[in-house]
């Protein structure tokens, strides 16, 4: 009995010796609970999505063809997967999204890394101003550049419309260039480039530079050094690319909206009206989608082991020379693209602002001053007249600015959160990599991220807009959302950064009993403070412009993003683009302050 | 871990399940407390309601949510009413009009809530009104009984919804080129592109589609083709040989397949855009000569003329000589209080407001194509604004003629405005509605 009662004792002091030192390793404290509450926070949506699917909806299709008002049925499915419309509301849409998600990720990835390598591999000339130019079409929210493409491009002739700025000249582009698939990929890689370059130019920046001197003294061709030492280097961030690219494009809503190409994300929102269930299909539709693409990145990172180039942040990082005519042709290059994407919109959006009528540009033909106005500023009044639809200008204008002040608290409150989380989550990560709980972490946390923001929405919409939990048309609602959904920028961001440092950095400040707090943020932080940042700014930034994840969330004028999105659906698109100019300047104040205190930012950190 | 996991699992299904606990449809055995103040109010004039919102609402913020953007403008006229009343009242409050159909999500959502954010709604589309709103117990009927004795019904008795009013989308042209329009079927033509809202985005257009199934309607648009050349008639006709069989099928009368062939054009030829602003404002442009569009006939009250821009370069179809066929489609805005409001007498008060007085009508009436539902409202209005003479300036000249504003009674006798039916809307939703959703469309 005593030898019994000894032996339970000897094994539950084992198993608490075990447990004790398992938390007391800081990544595995991380690990568990960030695994419970991501799991809680990611999966419950994805099941009362699910759930919806099976639901009777009161006066759509379901109640319709089940002959019931409520209760369950399969009827979504059949109806959604065999009947007349299949080809229309079903595989026409997932054919559409494949392309725009993979048209985009090309785009974006040979755009924005031939950039982030001539900035930081190169030297190019202009390569401050360029860098900082670079990430503007990330800032602006994404549908505005669909605007901007359609004041230059549409036409009377092609597009039914009155006149762009092109068309005005007696150019007229054809209809695949004005409405559809390729202007949609343009735009939406045009946006996510400078995702691409932050990421990937974070990598060429600290990437050691010694094997590819190495291949330089063996007289390697330069192809070769691409293709067999730089390229396999940077593949962690293309793969971080491609995966956060891909979900985006694919979560998608106004720019296909605008542009007029039918996705899962354009059908989902046409489809709720009379179609409620079968619309929640198609949320689970992209969301296996990303799902398919995680494990394709899962294999690649698998892949990876094998490489062991890196090894902390080098010094020697070499230029390559483009010669003397080289390094002002190719900046000349960008600063002509650059100015088309970054530079006439926000001119075209200022100019907006003083237009009589939307797309009025008559101004441009008489010079007359007659033909501008400050009633979109000024009109201190609410009135009906003049097409300012009862609103007061934006000076005056108490919907506009309570919608910024609840922008900057879900931002600041999505990046606060979500960098920090982001941040140890990739930390934890990348010191149990091979762990099969670490791996199903990382996971889970990535999963809304490669959920299309419409289908998260829609999920979190259902989940908090019960009797119970109801936090619809609340900011608590929109920082939990943005949060979860947010935290696979920073996790990423850190994870990549993490991966590249070695694990005797750390092990040596072990050995010497320093304090995980300490070795964080003097040691891991510090050298990685660009990466950690990118986790802390990216979430900042898109929260700030974020329509899709949070269209089903709230109403109009909680945020900037919904009231630019009415007033560009409006037609008013002074207001919206008096709002656009509101966010670039936060935007850049906020990236100017993080520089002067941090002596880091998103653009600088990498380019300057 | 597995047991971890799944633990996790079987966590989130119960959150989810929790969650959604309310997704039934509410069962009203009994009168909600909104019911009840509703039953009251409904025996109230507009000044005994007025007092009892001062009571409720003084001080507060009222939130309203709304198809139209115009009440906004309405609000502070009623606050200044209840003022008038008790000059030490004092309300803030907010307005908002979500876009892309989200108004029914956003009114389930709130409607979860045990006491919601918004007071009332104005809102379109008697046809997902019935099914999602008010069968599910979400919103409200409040018939004010000043405007109930206007109209000549009961409050207790009256079976409709209340409408703010009646609101007409019409062709309307470009006509800074040769083209002309002189008959509905001239807008399905060959290589036509009409610029129209989206009907996936505006439901009521879908409404108005269905409504030219009807007998009525169905009529209208037969006669218009009988009225047109036999070359074109040659056009069109084998577009209505083809769809005879699913005329037959779907249940429609003699004239359906005239109906179905116009929409079966119009769907794979209308150039879907996201609102009517932009739609008005590309019309009234120089550089888009032939274009035109079905849109809200108020639009053009927020054209400010300039160089290249005039509301003299659009026309009324319905008001050219010989015009033949429907010069567009009217449909309601229904103001309801919403199940949990949190200001339910303010809300009742605010909506006898707006459909009882003159000025509380005003936000709409003082522009042309709004028609109040109250005969006493209109006619205090016509008084006023005297819309007919819309397009004249001070000094008795016609300036703007397609500012003349007929006025309902010719919209609908003589402009043969296809008129939403919520209960014919309903009755084929999903037999009419399914065949038009198996269309082509122009551009997607």
């Amino acid at each position: 009995m005593s030898k019994s009662n000894a032996s339970r004792s000897g094994a539950w002091s084992l198993s608490f010796n075990k447990l004790r030192t398992f938390l007391s390793k800081p990544e595995n404290v991380i690990l568990l609970l960030m695994g419970i509450v991501l799991t809680i926070s990611t999966i419950s949506p994805v099941v009362a999505i699910i759930k919806d699917t099976f639901a009777i909806h009161p006066g759509t299709i379901d109640a319709y063809l089940s002959k019931k008002s409520s209760g369950y049925s399969t009827i979504n499915y059949t109806d959604l997967f065999t009947s007349r419309l299949a080809v229309k509301n079903l595989w026409q849409p997932i054919a559409n999204t494949l392309l725009l998600a993979i048209g985009t990720c090309i785009f974006a990835i040979v755009y924005g890394g031939s950039f982030a390598f001539f900035v930081t591999r190169t030297d190019m000339k202009w390569r401050k101003y360029l860098s900082s130019i670079f990430i503007f079409p990330y800032i602006m929210p994404q549908w505005t550049l669909a605007v901007v493409w359609q004041n230059l491009f549409n036409s009377n002739a092609v597009t039914g419309t009155s006149n762009g700025l092109l068309a005005t000249m007696g150019i007229t582009m054809p209809s695949w260039w004005c409405i559809g698939l390729f202007p949609s990929i343009m735009v939406l890689g045009l946006h996510y480039a400078p995702f691409a370059y932050i990421l990937i130019g974070g990598i060429f920046r600290n990437m050691d530079s010694n094997l590819e001197e190495a291949a330089t003294i063996l007289n390697t061709p330069r192809p070769k050094t691409l293709w067999r030492i730089t390229l396999p280097m940077i593949k962690p961030a293309m793969l971080s690319t491609v995966l956060l690219v891909f979900g985006g494009a694919m979560g998608s809503y106004p720019v296909p909206h605008y542009l007029k190409l039918a996705t899962l994300s354009t059908k989902y929102v046409s489809l709720n009206a009379k179609y409620k269930g079968e619309a929640s299909i198609l949320a689970i539709i992209m969301m296996c989608l990303g799902g398919a693409i995680m494990i394709v990145n899962q294999l690649g990172l698998k892949s990876r082991k094998n490489y062991t180039t890196v090894t902390g942040k080098s010094g020697q990082i070499s230029k390559i020379s483009l010669g003397k005519a080289g390094r002002i042709l190719i900046a000349c290059i960008f600063v002509f693209l650059t100015f088309f994407t970054s530079i006439f919109p926000i001119l075209s959006f200022g100019f907006e602002t003083f237009l009589p009528n939307p797309g009025d540009y008559s101004f441009l033909y008489t010079g007359d001053s007659s033909n501008l106005t400050t009633k979109w500023w000024a009109t201190s009044e609410n009135i009906t007249e003049n097409g300012m639809y009862g609103q007061k200008g934006i000076l005056y204008n108490k919907t506009i600015w309570s919608a910024y002040k609840g922008t900057l608290l879900v931002s600041f409150s999505c990046a606060l959160v979500a960098g920090t989380l982001g941040t140890m989550l990739g930390y934890a990560v990348s010191k149990k990599r091979r762990s099969k709980w670490a791996s199903y972490v990382n996971s889970v946390a990535f999963l809304p991220y490669l959920m299309p923001s419409i289908a998260v929405g829609a999920a979190f919409f259902v989940l908090f807009s019960s009797d119970k939990i109801n936090l619809f048309n609340t900011y608590t609602g929109l920082i939990i959302v943005g949060t979860i959904k947010y935290i696979p920028f920073a996790s990423r961001s850190a994870l990549n950064s993490m991966l590249q440092l070695s694990g005797e950095i750390e092990e040596s400040a072990i050995i010497q009993d320093i304090p995980w707090t300490k070795r964080m943020t003097r040691i891991i932080i510090p050298i990685q403070k660009t990466s950690i940042l990118s986790g802390y700014l990216l979430p900042f930034m898109t929260c700030l412009r974020e329509l899709s994840l949070f269209m089903l969330l709230c109403t109009q004028g909680f945020i900037l993003s919904t009231t630019l999105d009415y007033f560009d659906e409006m037609g008013l698109y002074a207001f919206s683009s008096g709002i656009n100019l509101l966010l670039i300047v936060t935007l850049l104040v906020c990236n100017g302050l993080v520089n002067k205190l941090t002596g880091a930012s998103l653009d600088s950190g990498i380019g300057g | 871990m597995k047991k971890l996991a799944l633990s996790l699992l079987v966590l989130c299904l119960s959150l989810s399940l929790f969650a959604q606990g309310t997704v039934e449809p509410v069962k009203a055995v009994e009168l909600s407390p909104v019911q009840q103040i509703i039953q009251q109010a409904q025996t109230m004039t507009l000044e005994e309601l007025a007092r009892k919102a001062i009571e409720e609402s003084n001080g507060k913020t009222f939130y309203g949510l709304g198809n139209s953007s115009r009440g906004k403008t309405a609000l502070p006229l009623f606050i200044e009413y209840l003022k008038s009343l008790d000059p030490s009242y004092k309300m803030e409050y907010e307005w908002q009009q979500p876009k892309n159909n989200t108004i029914f999500e956003m009114l389930s959502a709130d409607g979860a809530k045990e006491v919601g954010t918004y007071a009332m709604t104005l809102i379109q589309d008697g046809n997902q009104i019935e099914s999602k709103m008010v069968q599910t117990g979400v919103l409200d009927r409040f018939i004010p009984k000043d405007w109930a004795d206007a109209n000549g019904v009961k409050a207790e008795t009256y079976k409709g919804y209340l409408a703010l009013q009646t609101l007409n989308k019409i062709f309307m042209f470009n006509s800074t080129g040769a083209k002309y329009f002189d008959n509905c079927w001239d807008f399905v033509a060959p290589g036509e592109h009409g610029l129209f809202m989206d009907i996936d985005s505006e439901p009521v257009g879908r409404n108005f589609l269905y409504m030219l199934t009807s007998d009525k309607y169905a009529a209208v648009v037969k006669s218009a083709f009988d009225a047109l050349s036999a070359s074109d008639k040659a056009v069109f006709q084998p577009t209505i040989d083809a769809v005879a069989k699913d005329a037959k099928e779907l249940g429609l009368g003699a004239n359906g397949k005239y109906a179905l062939a116009w929409i079966k054009l119009w769907m794979e030829s209308y150039n879907a855009q996201t609102d009517d602003g932009p739609i008005c404002n590309t019309l009234v442009t120089d550089s888009a000569t032939d274009q035109f569009g079905l849109i809200v006939y108020s639009k053009l009250r927020s054209v400010q003329e300039s160089t290249n821009v005039s509301k003299n370069n659009v026309k009324v179809a319905a008001y050219e000589d010989g015009y033949k066929g429907f010069g567009g489609y009217g449909y309601c805005h229904y103001l309801f209080v919403t199940d949990n409001s949190p200001l339910p007498w303010t809300a009742c008060a605010f909506e006898a407001y707006m459909t009882c007085t003159q000025k509380g009508f005003s936000a709409w009436g003082k522009d042309i194509g709004g028609y109040s539902s109250n005969p006493l409202v209109v006619a205090e209005n016509d008084a006023v604004y005297n819309h007919s003479k819309g397009g004249y300036d001070a000094n008795g000249n016609l300036v703007f003629p397609a500012n003349n504003d007929r006025g309902l009674t010719w919209w609908t006798e003589q402009g043969n405005l296809v008129i939403e039916d919520p209960e014919y809307c309903a009755s084929v939703a999903f037999t009419v509605g399914s065949w038009i959703d198996a269309l082509a469309r122009y551009n997607h």
